[in-house]
């Protein structure tokens, strides 16, 4: 295994510490979540980006981060800051391995989907699926971060001999960016399910989540063909449709989502792209 | 051919495919013309559904891949394909989700604001 997967991506910042300390304090109610959130103004105007875009279509605007947190939920805010979090970490992946706006703009797009698929399907809690579609492939970037070197060869070889990027993985560390991932999202303590989704998101038949992990598959695969970002794999990879039999969607109801995620996805880019209102960290 | 509702039936529209009653008595032969008076007849068996021919200028109209010259759609097909990992081994799903692809790209192609 990649020595020593980054811990610095463990920590989700000292904003969800507070949040945390908040829950647990015996006074701790709305505005005491919002005031500990409103501690990072970057953070509070993507998430008021995020909760105004048509993503949530709620009715009225929101415009404090106390309202945000009522609609959308304690887990939902943590599950958005943990996202903006893993963000901030790209800023230390090498520049000719990875394309950065185009891996994230992959991750978001598969988070999107998957959670319009978790939807689509009556899945409880859909929101957890975006959690782990953005994370799907955060394998690869602990991997460019860690070893830029391995990912340099890994890189070569799939060029050169056209193969898929997982097995050129395989070829040259013995492993591949899921089992990466699975290994750093444990240290997390992550939830099993989500681990499962991502630790198996090319092999979710394998997987004892095998609903978990069929979502983000079918979502991963959409999003490849459908060639929105990249997160470097030069080929659309092959559908499982094994996974599309446990998801037990209709082929009717694709174009339908392929519609709505075109106009979902150029909004929650705005949210989660656009720089901050503070500072011009490149995000 | 499209599939059209009794109670939207036109005068002039051509039937797709004979039209019988429960009883397989036929009310309109394939390829005939409708007057107002076989639609009325029609709604009156309780016909609900009737296939239609499309003329070709709305089948046309609906089919994004007809609207492109011949030589932009080879090409649009043949970039897709080499975007996937082993075109022809697909299974019907992922032939679904291919098609759907390439009408997309078909209708960016069409409006170019769109893409």
């Amino acid at each position: 295994m990649v020595a020593g997967v980054p811990r610095s991506l463990g920590s989700y910042g000292p904003v969800l510490k507070e949040i945390e300390e908040a829950l647990q304090s015996p006074q701790c109610n709305l505005n005491s979540i919002g005031d500990a959130i409103q501690k990072d103004p970057d953070l509070t105007a993507r998430l008021l980006r995020l909760a105004n875009s048509p993503f949530f279509g709620f009715a009225n605007r929101l415009s404090t981060v106390a309202e945000a947190v009522s609609l959308l939920g304690i887990q939902q805010i943590q599950d958005m800051i943990v996202a903006s979090s893993v963000l901030e970490q790209f800023k230390g992946v090498p520049d000719n391995l990875v394309n950065k706006d185009s891996f994230w703009r992959h991750s978001l797009a598969v988070g999107i989907t998957a959670r319009l698929l978790a939807m689509e399907r009556r899945l409880p809690k859909p929101d957890k699926f975006f959690v782990a579609g953005l994370l799907h492939d955060v394998g690869r970037l602990v991997l460019m971060l860690q070893a830029p070197e391995a990912a340099q060869a890994v890189f070569e070889l799939y060029q050169c001999e056209k193969i898929l990027l997982r097995d050129a993985e395989k070829k040259i560390l013995g492993y591949d960016h899921q089992q990466i991932a699975a290994e750093l999202l444990q240290s997390w303590s992550y939830p099993a399910a989500l681990v499962q989704a991502v630790a198996f998101h090319h092999a979710p038949d394998s997987s004892v989540a095998k609903m978990d992990a069929a979502v983000v598959h079918i979502a991963d695969h959409l999003v490849n063909a459908m060639g929105i970002g990249s997160s470097g794999e030069q080929f659309v990879a092959p559908l499982d449709e094994k996974a599309w039999a446990t998801l037990g969607l209709d082929t009717d109801m694709l174009a339908r989502l392929v519609e709505s995620l075109d106009e979902q996805i150029l909004a929650v880019e705005e949210a989660f792209l656009k720089k901050g209102a503070r500072d011009e960290r490149a995000i | 051919m499209v599939r059209v509702k009794s109670e939207e039936l036109q005068p002039g529209m051509v039937v797709a495919g004979d039209v019988k009653n429960i009883d397989g008595m036929l009310l309109a032969p394939s390829g005939c013309q409708l007057s107002e008076r076989q639609i009325d007849i029609l709604q009156t068996w309780g016909v609900t559904e009737v296939d239609i021919e499309a003329s070709e200028a709305q089948a046309k109209a609906r089919d994004p891949l007809a609207q492109l010259p011949p030589e932009v759609l080879a090409k649009i097909t043949a970039d897709l394909r080499a975007r996937f990992w082993k075109p022809d081994d697909f299974g019907p799903v992922p032939a679904e989700i291919f098609k759907l692809m390439l009408l997309r790209q078909a209708r960016r192609n069409l409006n170019p604001a769109k893409a």
